[in-house]
């Protein structure tokens, strides 16, 4: 096998970051690439939540499919919501104490997911009990399963370690672990880095080591290691196992922040969070991280710190995102670097206010009344996360413009394995200074269209949000207004001329394709692998990546989309309206006619976006596709 | 930069053409910052002037120290960003009623909470003065101030027991006419350390027939004239010290203090909060930090591995 796939389900709260983490680690420690997602509902305790995660020999992933190879249950409501999601021949693992509790009976479950296994279940002549459903993926889907008495699992780990009885359930999340790594035959000691890695205490360790031992020694008894796979053959001497949020905290700290305003917001408060943690900056200075009494406070405060010199971002969600527009046209006004780190999740409103779409993508690119200048980029990954959000500051800086970083509740919760980033690649360019000693200083200054910027504390100067002169005194005369607004909009000509258009996309996929895929953000990762997997069945489709939107890759768009017929670009996004589609055509004058659209809040799997794809070529327009619970 | 002479007031007035109705309460409250600012010797380059939006956020563009002049009601979210990022400025915030205690209430509470070293002055007219007169949150209800179509429906709020309640340390009240007081009153509250709150009465001349010069004038009376010791000597003495200004901030009909409410010198500032957790906060502040050499990231592969090693997983 070179690629291994599961989903390990339970109640929220009940420990099943826990087991992701030590799988995550256990796998990438022996050198594998691992990617796993995060899915839960708004909710803190008992909703059902699960993590869905694609491991590879070959690559660090990017990608998520179904079926997987195994399901890993906590409770009887994963058996349920995911018996679909397995592989024939898959292996269920889960809790035989469950074996009579039947889904009509579970609280924490949604009525819709009820009344459709109610449908499922009579259909293929199922009592609707744990067992039923177990029997079924036994006999007629030949799936392997992994019976565990989690009583009896629990009650021997009291018994060999002394544990008092209300403390045993905390080993759940090892249960899993254990069988989990049976059935693959992760490497000891890589499994027991894991374990002292996430059990920092010595007795929490050992106690974990032992039940993961146990069900262990049960498991490969039982069964062989079929699963497990083969050597890996990624050539790296070390990783970054990181969720999206974190990925980027570190990009903001070298890139040098030093005031973060945020107030909280799922999934974005996680990155403020981590830079807090890092706010000593192990000693030498300090980053402010300041949490605001709301978003409005939260970018005018980081816009005002800003104005002192300091690199200075906020990190928010939709909601929190349409609170700080008009401050966003202040800094537009104003010329002020400021850095937008915009995790989109299921909108309007409050949406889907722990799932991920891309629906905010028009909103970034127009937000606020009045026209200025800004910058959006938008990451499909990990990798690029981090680099776009130092590129964020640096250009924020250089074109004194704000600047809006996209990226998702999908790259945000996702934790994975990242090469480990170069940075003697990485410049901090703070763009042109105003010197020391000036008799007078002219803060917008007009003899050139990006004037010195100075601090507040070195000249006097002035800002202000209405329309004002080179010294920023309020200035309502027609040719100065002329004058002023064209020096902020030629910005535009200058960010398309001084950001390189490799910069703004990338391709993958043969030349001259047949199909084009048009997409952007955490659309890259699954893209890339399904034409792969389509162009090995000898079909040629390629994937254009879009990275930025302000400013936008129109030459080399226009230029690939000539080679395809018109009929065969395909817009492939999270939203309803495939958002980046309309951008096209208002930079490029091409219209693509074609798209594959989600907005479930789950995100675009190999399997669906690959059958999608062979449905247009029958002659669909339009795919809306939803797998995933 | 060095500066030889003494700063006059002339220094700090810009040649920016004060459009303010002619006698505006605004024009005492500027004169008394000109005086206060020149009294204290600010430097012009190291004090800001923040404004939100109004009559009274036209305030930094005459006076010649940095002005920053920002969105309605958000003039103390910029303020605090900048004090944060930037310790070593001056701070002094001028704002109307309706910018502070209309749309910009819930940051006016936050910065009482927090007692970042700033001082924000209210210019208080009752009335939103830029877009015509309507009722501000300071109006009492009932009244007519001659702009209003009805009279006020909303009752006022009471914005120096707002700021008792939030947390301010220094809570005072002038009255624009009398200038020299409203100095001192200004001068005290840059120097104070924490977050200082002065309520000034501001007739404003074209909009509110009611709190006229006349009325006021009549009314107020200094609370320190009459031995009101607003100090709280020590954390114990804070709720009844607070109480007693509570009390005296109630009292409106006929006689109207002016002076300081209270002082609580026993709370530490944001920034010293911040210092405790960060050593070389005030040392050097997130504005005076290098972030790059030689236009490279201070943060080499090297650190970056020690800082995020629990993010790093080595492979043999
Ligand atoms: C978000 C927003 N809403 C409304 C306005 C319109 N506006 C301009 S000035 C003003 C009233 C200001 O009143 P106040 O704060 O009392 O200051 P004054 O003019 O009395 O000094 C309003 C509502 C605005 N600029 N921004
Ligand atoms: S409208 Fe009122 S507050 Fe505004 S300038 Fe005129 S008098 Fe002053």
């Amino acid at each position: 096998m070179i690629e291994l796939r599961y989903v390990l389900g339970g109640p929220q709260g009940g420990g099943l970051e826990t087991t992701s983490e030590i799988l995550s680690w256990a796998f990438s420690k022996s050198g594998y690439g691992v990617i796993s997602d995060r899915e839960y509902f708004s909710n803190i305790k008992g909703r059902h939540s699960y993590v869905h995660a694609t491991v590879s020999a070959t690559e660090l992933p990017k990608h998520l499919s179904y079926p997987v190879d195994i399901v890993a249950a906590m409770d009887a409501e994963t058996v349920f919501t995911h018996f679909n999601d397995l592989r024939d021949g898959g292996y269920l693992i889960y809790n035989s104490d469950d074996d009579s509790v039947n889904y009509a009976g579970i609280p924490s479950m949604e009525k819709d997911l009820r009344d459709r296994l109610g449908a499922q279940f009579k259909g293929l002549g199922l009592d609707g009990t744990v067992r039923s459903v177990v029997k079924y993926l036994q006999n007629s889907r030949k799936a392997r399963v992994v019976a565990l008495s989690f009583k009896e699992l629990l009650m021997e780990i009291q018994k060999r370690e002394g544990i008092v009885p209300s403390q045993a359930s905390r080993y759940i999340s090892t249960i899993l672990v254990g069988a989990v790594a049976a059935i693959t035959d992760i490497n000891e000691e890589s499994l027991d880095y894991s374990l002292r890695r996430r059990f920092t205490r010595e007795d929490v360790y050992r106690h974990n080591k032992s039940m993961a031992q146990i069900v262990m020694g049960l498991v490969k008894g039982q069964f062989g290691s079929e699963l497990k796979l083969e050597q890996p053959r990624i050539s790296a001497r070390e990783f970054l196992v990181a969720s999206g949020n974190d990925a980027i905290a570190m990009a903001k700290i070298v890139a040098g922040v030093r005031f973060q305003a945020y107030y909280p917001i799922t999934p974005a408060a996680d990155e403020s969070f981590t830079l807090e943690e890092y706010e000593t900056l192990s000693g030498e200075g300090s980053l402010v991280v300041f949490q605001t009494e709301d978003e409005l406070a939260a970018i005018n405060a980081a816009i005002g710190a800003a104005l002192t010199g300091v690199r200075s971002s906020v990190a928010t969600s939709g909601p929190g995102f349409d609170l700080m527009v008009e401050g966003l046209g202040w800094a537009g006004q104003n010329e002020v670097p400021i850095v937008v780190t915009y995790y989109q999740r299921g909108g309007p409103s409050t949406g889907q206010p722990t799932r991920g779409g891309q629906s905010d993508l028009l909103s970034s690119v127009f937000a606020s009344h009045g026209e200025y200048p800004r910058i959006v980029l938008a990451s499909g990954d990990h990798e690029e996360a981090f680099y776009d959000a130092i590129d964020a500051f640096n250009y924020a800086e250089v074109f004194q413009v704000p600047v809006i970083h996209l990226v998702d509740k999908f790259l945000a919760n996702t934790i994975a394995t990242i090469p480990m980033p170069d940075l003697n690649n990485v410049r901090i360019t703070r763009g042109t200074l105003a010197p020391k000693g000036l008799k007078v200083y002219k803060r917008f200054d007009l003899s050139s269209v990006i004037s010195p910027r100075a601090f507040l504390g070195d000249y006097v100067m002035w800002y202000s949000g209405d329309e004002h002169d080179e010294y920023g005194h309020i200035n309502e005369d027609p040719v100065n207004r002329i004058n002023m607004f064209d020096k902020r909009m030629r910005k535009l000509d200058i960010m398309e001329k001084e950001i390189p258009e490799e910069r703004r996309f990338s391709y993958f996929g043969p030349e001259r394709p047949d199909i084009l895929l048009i997409g952007w953000g955490f659309v890259k990762g699954v893209a890339v692998k399904a034409i792969d997997e389509l162009n090995s069945e000898g079909m040629r489709v390629g994937y254009y990546h879009i990275r930025a939107f302000i400013p936008f890759p129109r030459e080399s768009l226009t230029k690939l989309t000539k080679e395809v017929e018109a009929n065969n670009l395909v817009a492939v996004e999270h939203n309803y309206m495939a958002q980046a589609s309309r951008l096209v055509t208002m930079n490029t004058g091409i219209m693509i006619n074609r798209s594959i659209v989600k907005y479930t809040g789950r995100p675009i799997y190999v399997h669906e976006l690959v059958n999608a794809i062979k449905n247009m070529l029958k002659g669909s327009t339009r795919e809306v596709i939803s797998y995933g619970a | 930069m060095e500066r030889k002479m003494k700063l006059t007031i002339n220094d700090y007035k810009t040649d920016v053409w004060v459009d303010w109705c002619p006698g505006c309460g605004n024009f005492g409250i500027l004169s008394a910052m000109y005086q206060a600012l020149a009294d204290l010797q600010l430097e012009p380059e190291k004090t800001v002037v923040v404004s939100g939006i109004g009559c009274s956020g036209k305030t930094p563009h005459f006076v010649n120290v940095t002005g920053v002049h920002t969105l309605h009601g958000r003039a103390l979210p910029y303020a605090e960003g900048i004090k944060l990022a930037n310790p070593g400025l001056t701070v002094v915030v001028n704002v109307g009623d309706g910018d502070l205690l209309g749309i910009g209430a819930a940051h006016f509470v936050a910065l009482g909470r927090r007692n970042v070293d700033l001082v924000v002055i209210m210019h208080d007219n009752t009335v939103y003065g830029l877009t015509k007169g309507q009722a501000s949150p300071t109006l009492t209800r009932n009244l007519q101030p001659k702009a209003l179509p009805k009279p006020n429906i909303q009752d006022a709020v009471n914005p120096i027991g707002l700021a008792i309640a939030s947390g301010y340390t220094f809570i005072a009240r002038g009255y624009a006419a009398r200038v020299q007081h409203l100095k001192e009153l200004i001068k005290k509250a840059i120097l104070h350390k924490g977050a200082a709150f002065i309520d000034v009465l501001q007739p404003c001349v074209t909009y509110d027939n009611i709190h006229t010069y006349d009325y006021y004038n009549k009314r107020v009376y200094d609370l320190q004239e009459e031995g009101w010791d607003p100090v709280a000597k020590s954390p114990e003495e804070l709720p009844q010290k607070a109480a007693q200004a509570l009390v005296k901030s109630y009292e409106s009909d006929d006689r109207v203090p002016i002076g300081i409410f209270l002082v609580n010198p026993n709370v530490p500032t944001f920034e010293e909060r911040y210092s405790q957790r960060l050593p070389n906060y005030l040392k050097i502040p997130p504005a005076r930090e290098p972030i790059e050499v030689g236009g490279k990231p201070v943060i080499s592969i090297e650190k970056f591995k020690d800082l995020f090693k629990k993010y790093v997983i080595e492979l043999r």
